[in-house]
């Protein structure tokens, strides 16, 4: 009886210490989370504050309006003000270096109160009050609509092009015998590696002197077509890991080659093709390397990025920044919210296969 | 009854060793029938099929990549200007002679380096005991943290550039407001936080790679492990990360290339002017604004140079780090 007892105390403390280490970590998980995303909650706090908040030092860090009262048709600020009796939220009139005067909002009707003091060391009264005039008024003067058109048919078509070339290329090299098979891999996995400066000086020339591409898209949607290389290696390492049975199968059913890529590997590889067609969505999305260089003489075909750059886009204080800073981003960050069972999923980097 | 003589026929079986007659059943197997060119000419077959399938990267590769890079080659031993080519003139290695008295080509290419060695370890050291931490048993809601420590990666980096102003604002940012001021520290800049918050919201990739890399770590080796008596810090350092230096490695390329302005995985979409490389803000400033092209071409072939031998470096050391287990490349394609 003794022991069975002292077994079931061990247990309860066991459980404790468990629990509590569980509680320890996915409390400092959460803070490293809210440190770590912080600057984005600047950004979302920053966009739905007033102009003048900016200013005032201060107002608390969430979005507040100033607390007014309005006495005799003009509007004066309201503060907490240190009396007899406590303190008291009174609007300030008469403001002067040591004395001033104030109305008291609850009874106007005993006049002025005169209170000794300097008024600056007074805390305005703050209320919070988000608003979303920063978005409304850039919806205003940045023409979004047409913008989003230009990005999504950048991506769009670009995708379907990277998607094709990256799926096909992918199936070459993972199921036929190409002579210097490995080689083409090395290769491919060579050029990953190779910086953009050294590409832009000869393609900058040859697209704008010689094709004469400046102010077009083809520089931005062509490339895509002829693959790229690390959603290859991706594709790769997935068909590789899929057994070779079925396609034998279905190859002696008389399925071809094309066949057997549509109706045996694509549909074991969904996790892996929809990654990356939401890494290249994300790419295209905040692609600017190309566009500033080829986009800028035409600003009717700009893409969000561009225009995020672009002084317009960016807003003229630093909460308008902010705002269109959002905007910038909503799209993304929606996307990824919703995929987050798919993205980056089931992805075979060499010797870590499940 | 073929194999039956089969087994008759290789009367030195007795003597083989112990190995070997584990592997007897290969002397067993019926001699695989020999159909002259025919097993060549499927082999064609298929190898043309695959190469049909293969040809838009090939296509790609010469018209994008190895032209271009021959063509900055070319490009680099003359003296070629955007707005005269026809003036230009073959002036062979000046260039490069030039590039050797440019200090300003020195310093913006020891800044790249200095930035690399500082940003690199940073971002391996925060994805790697993020993955850590994240594939910990005991953490609620994995995929939903694994999102959220993902989400700053897919930000523009003009975003960033904007939150960044925003946030070391000297009157309204949080940066002075929350931390600095209260401890009197003196004020921060723009030119220095946007690296380190450019560099931390970047380690998205790296950190989903080395997680799912933890993640498929077979269980049992784990228990053998903890049975045997190794603690945590013991299984991490002989167990985790032994298993996961493949993916190690392939963050470890991700992030370099990243950080010598390359693009991998993800784009940020970073502007050549507020790289975190220098050089490749010095090159395309030299592209831009002088027109430049042949002097640029000689910058970006330095880069490429420097670039490629650091890649070869860790390529090498990998056999020395990296564990394989099985390369799927050796085996038959």
């Amino acid at each position: 009886m003794k022991k069975s007892k002292r077994v079931y105390t061990s247990t309860l403390g066991l459980r404790l210490w468990e629990f509590t280490g569980t509680a320890f970590v996915n409390l400092s998980i959460c803070m490293l989370l809210m440190v770590y995303l912080s600057p984005l909650s600047y950004m979302l706090v920053t966009s739905l504050e007033s102009h003048f908040q900016l200013q005032d030092t201060k107002a608390p860090l969430w979005p507040v309006k100033v607390v007014t009262y309005t006495y005799q048709g003009i509007p004066y600020n309201v503060y907490n003000v240190p009396t007899e009796n406590g303190i008291k939220q009174w609007a300030l009139v008469k403001p002067s270096r040591t004395a001033s005067d104030f109305i008291d909002p609850a009874n106007p009707n005993e006049g002025l109160i005169h209170w000794q003091g300097a008024w600056r060391t007074l805390d305005k009264v703050y209320l919070p009050n988000p608003t979303l005039d920063n978005f409304i008024e850039l919806w205003k003067t940045v023409k979004y609509i047409p913008i989003l058109g230009n990005t999504l048919f950048v991506v769009f078509v670009s995708g379907i092009g990277v998607l094709c070339a990256s799926i096909a290329v992918a199936y070459g090299i993972s199921r036929f015998p190409i002579p210097g098979g490995n080689l083409l891999l090395l290769l491919m996995i060579g050029t990953i590696m190779i910086p953009d400066s050294i590409l832009i000086v000869p393609s900058f020339f040859i697209f704008t002197r010689i094709l004469n591409w400046n102010g077009s898209y083809l520089p931005l949607i062509l490339p895509p077509f002829f693959g790229s290389g690390v959603y290859i290696f991706l594709l790769r390492q997935k068909f590789k890991s899929i057994p070779r049975d079925l396609d034998e199968a279905a190859m002696l059913d008389g399925a071809g080659p094309l066949r057997i890529l549509i109706s045996i590997i694509l549909p074991q590889s969904i996790p892996v093709v929809t990654t990356v067609a939401l890494l290249h969505f994300f790419n295209m999305w905040n692609e600017l390397r190309v566009s500033s260089l080829y986009l800028g003489i035409r600003p009717d075909l700009q893409t969000i990025a561009f225009t995020g750059q672009s002084a317009s886009g960016f807003g003229s204080t630093s909460e308008m920044t902010q705002a269109s800073t959002v905007l910038l981003l909503l799209v993304p960050t929606i996307i990824l919210l919703l995929s987050q069972r798919f993205f980056m999923q089931d992805m075979i980097i060499a010797g870590t296969e499940k | 009854m073929e194999w039956t003589y089969n087994l008759l026929a290789t009367p030195d079986l007795t003597y083989r060793s112990r190995t070997d007659l584990m592997n007897f059943h290969r002397f067993l197997a019926p001699p695989k029938p020999k159909r002259v060119g025919s097993k060549s000419l499927l082999t064609r077959r298929s190898a043309v099929i695959g190469l049909i399938f293969a040809s838009p990267w090939i296509l790609g590769f010469i018209l994008l990549k190895v032209i271009p890079i021959l063509a900055a080659l070319g490009f680099s031993l003359t003296d070629f200007r955007m707005l005269e080519p026809e003036q230009t003139q073959f002036i062979g290695l000046k260039n490069y002679l030039d590039i050797l008295h440019d200090s300003a080509a020195g310093a913006s290419l020891f800044g790249s380096i200095r930035n690399f060695l500082f940003i690199v370890p940073l971002q391996m050291v925060s994805a790697l005991s993020l993955a850590v931490v994240i594939s910990s048993a005991r953490l609620r809601n994995q995929l939903v943290l694994r999102t959220l420590f993902f989400l700053p990666s897919i930000i523009p980096a003009i975003a960033i550039y904007a939150i960044t102003i925003g946030l070391t604002d000297p009157f309204s940012g949080w940066l002075n407001r929350l931390i600095l001021d209260p401890l009197k520290l003196p004020s921060s800049s723009l030119r220095e936080v946007f690296p380190f918050i450019l560099a931390l919201w970047s380690i998205g990739p790296t950190f989903i790679i080395m997680l799912s890399a933890i993640q498929s770590i077979p269980t049992e080796i784990i228990e053998a492990a903890r049975v045997d008596g190794a603690g945590p810090i013991i299984r991490l350092f002989a167990i985790v990360l032994p298993m996961i230096s493949p993916a190690i490695f392939f963050s470890l390329v991700i992030n370099m290339t990243n950080a010598f302005g390359g693009v991998v995985l993800l784009d940020r979409g970073l502007p050549f002017n507020r790289s975190l490389s220098p050089m490749e803000g010095y090159i395309t400033a030299t592209v831009f604004s002088g027109g430049k092209l042949g002097y640029a071409s000689a910058l970006a072939w330095v880069m490429l140079v420097v670039i490629m031998t650091l890649v070869v470096v860790l390529f090498r050391s990998a056999r020395y780090w990296v564990y394989f287990p099985k390369e799927g490349d050796n085996e038959e394609i």
